[in-house]
């Protein structure tokens, strides 16, 4: 028996007011702490990824979108490029390295990335088991991905066309085998599946083609004639020199095939210059755009930013609301107990040991919301993590406290002991003897 | 035990009371009758430190409380004084068991298990200690704040009007039963009441 537990059970007492004191507090700290985590464990993430990259060259559309397709994965490209006019770029004096990549396939809704060995290297990943891809078709898996689908080397899998899970449009005749499995690097390579270009100018070659005549009921139709060009196809790619003679031939519906084409190129600058110069120079003067994936992400954030400016704000007002509603029921608790607040001073508690009292009681109140608040705001993150990771392949992680949450903390005790001090001046003008005698 | 002089209450701008000295010897019982509207509970409120005085002067025990500070005539009270309240008062949060424990625990920090529940025996409530005081008849309650008044072994015990709701046969019980807890306690008893039944109870009388 002490004023904790006194505190404790004056607090339990009626459940109906306690939940109604908890909620908004509740409400503002899962809020904060939500977005407090996702913004950072996003940005953490983000940042990761974008960290090899200092541009990207690809097709002209939005640089945002490029940024956002080839270097996080989160969108649909803007387009191709011809490998030629790429390689003309990755010559320039100022690149440091440039990586070509390609995509358009997916497994399970993992993208398929055709690319170079470098690619590893450019964000660090290393092998965990097997080898890396050597020849077409032959895939190495990034950490999540082979987590996620038990995906292990020696297994064969088909890809499907497009970048989101659907079971139409399977590459059955191109199936890859898993030769190489990927420690986990916490980027964007963990969601990835990895081949060479080759692999994805072969399927997509042949896909592509597939798809010019396709409509959903047709497929039986095309199948033979899909079949044939597919061969065709493989020819094509095996005698890359002897593309003209294909040509001759009368191809017309692959004229657009007869050059090869990536989807972007990764750039790391040799020298700062290349920062100044190249993204215009691009820009300007050819078919290809430029975009800086520091400069696009910062954009984004700024943008995003307002947002969850704007949401904080919010929280930040109800946790306030919050503190008034404690005010107001302590208020009113002070109110109805005044006869007991009374007999205790009859019982020997002085002023400063009631005021005590009700201070552990409201703090008592504010921690119970805080904690339940902390737990929903980290619910919500589990919630957005298996949405996150569904739709983009981000996993967030669950973790304990985070110093500012501690802060944050503080800050609500620190609204609660204010609410308190309002609430409880009538414990000081208690007039014990007019109190008790009240009927 | 308690000793007072030239007691004086004044209500603002109501009327004042003049109380006669009282002298009550340790061990000794009193019993201060008087009608309605004489200042009875005001006396008491007084004579317990819960109302200080407009002038004159209260001993109790070795102590002058007319002379304290707040927090000291606080603790002193906590301490040295029981109560039993015309109109009860217990913590509605708190059962049975705990509102005894409160009282014990405060100011002096005892946790006697065995006087409480001894207590709990003599006065017929072994049954009701884990239940919420609200849930208490009339007459248990009546009983809890008899064993609140006494628990924690006050010089002094004051009880204001214990027995104006009950008839003849309880009164007597319940003046017993509070003359029992305090020789237990070995406490002083000062009932104050307009209630001549009890009158016969008491030879050290006090009629103002």
């Amino acid at each position: 028996m002490n004023l904790i537990y006194l505190a404790y059970r004056n607090m339990i007492s009626k459940p109906l007011n306690l939940v109604l004191s908890l909620l908004l507090l509740v409400l503002s700290v899962s809020l904060v702490t939500f977005i407090l985590q996702l913004s950072k464990q996003l940005n953490g993430q983000i940042d990761k990824n974008i960290d090899p990259v200092d541009m990207v060259v690809g097709a002209k559309g939005s640089p945002l979108q490029l940024v956002l397709s080839s270097v996080l994965h989160i969108d649909v490209p803007t387009g191709n490029i011809k490998l030629d006019e790429a390689n003309s770029i990755k010559r320039h004096p100022f690149v440091g390295s440039a990586i070509p990549v390609s995509y358009g396939d997916n497994y399970k809704g993992y993208r398929i990335l055709g690319t170079e060995l470098i690619y590893f290297e450019s964000y660090g990943a290393e092998l965990k088991g097997g080898r890396y891809f050597e020849e077409s078709f032959e895939a190495v898996v990034g950490s999540s991905v082979a987590k996620k689908l038990g995906l292990k080397i020696g297994d064969v899998f088909t890809s499907s066309h497009g970048l989101i899970a659907t079971s139409t449009d399977v590459h059955e005749d191109h199936p890859y085998t898993v030769v190489g499995l990927l420690e986990p690097t916490g980027t964007v390579i963990d969601q990835l599946l990895i081949c060479n270009l080759e692999s994805i100018w072969d399927a997509h070659a042949h896909v592509d083609e597939g798809h010019e005549g396709e409509n959903q009921e047709g497929h039986g139709d095309e199948e033979h004639d899909h079949k044939g060009h597919g061969e065709e196809e493989h020819d094509h790619e095996v005698h890359g020199d002897e593309e003209h003679d294909h040509e001759a031939d009368g191809h017309e519906e692959q004229d657009h095939k007869e050059e090869l084409e990536i989807t972007s190129l990764l750039i790391k600058f040799k020298s700062p210059l290349g920062l100044v110069q190249l993204p215009r120079f691009i820009n300007e003067n050819t078919n290809m755009q430029a975009a800086l994936p520091g400069f696009e992400i910062q954009r984004l954030m700024g943008l995003l930013g307002t947002g969850v400016t704007t949401i904080n704000g919010i929280a930040i007002a109800i946790l306030l609301v919050s503190g008034f509603s404690i005010f107001i029921s302590l208020l009113k608790t002070i109110r109805e107990r005044r006869q007991e607040l009374a007999l205790l001073r009859t019982y020997g508690l002085g002023t400063q040991k009631l005021l005590r009292l009700v201070l552990i009681e409201g703090l008592l109140l504010a921690f119970l919301g805080f904690l339940f608040g902390w737990l929903l705001g980290r619910l919500a993150l589990i919630g957005a993590s298996a949405y996150l990771e569904s739709g983009y392949g981000y996993v967030l992680q669950i973790k304990g406290p985070d110093p500012v949450e501690f802060l944050f903390l503080g800050v609500t005790l620190l609204i609660a002991t204010v609410a308190v001090l309002l609430a409880s001046t009538s414990i000081f003008k208690l007039n014990i003897s007019k109190t008790l005698a009240d009927v | 035990m308690v000793k007072t002089a030239g007691l004086n209450f004044a209500y603002p701008e109501e009327q004042s009371f003049n109380f006669p000295d009282i002298d009550l010897i340790p061990g000794e019982h009193l019993l201060i009758l008087g009608p309605s509207g004489i200042g009875k509970t005001t006396l008491l409120h007084l004579l317990s430190g819960i109302l200080p005085a407009s002038s004159g002067k209260i001993v109790i025990d070795t102590t002058e409380i007319t002379a304290l500070d707040r927090k000291s005539l606080d603790k002193f009270r906590g301490a040295n004084v029981g109560l039993i309240f015309q109109q009860y008062h217990f913590i509605k949060s708190l059962n049975v068991d705990e509102n005894l424990q409160l009282r014990q625990h405060f100011p002096k920090r005892i946790k006697d298990n065995e006087r409480r529940h001894r207590l709990a025996e003599r006065l017929g409530l072994s049954g009701q200690l884990k239940k919420k005081v609200t849930q208490l008849s009339q007459g248990q309650q009546q009983r809890l704040a008899i064993a609140q008044g006494v628990i924690h072994q006050p010089k002094v015990v004051f009880a204001d009007e214990p027995t104006s709701n009950l008839d003849d046969s309880n009164c007597n019980n319940v003046v017993q039963l509070l003359k029992d807890e305090a020789d237990i306690s070995k406490s002083s008893l000062v009932i104050i009441t307009h209630d001549q039944r009890v009158s016969q109870h008491f030879s050290n009388q006090i009629v103002l």
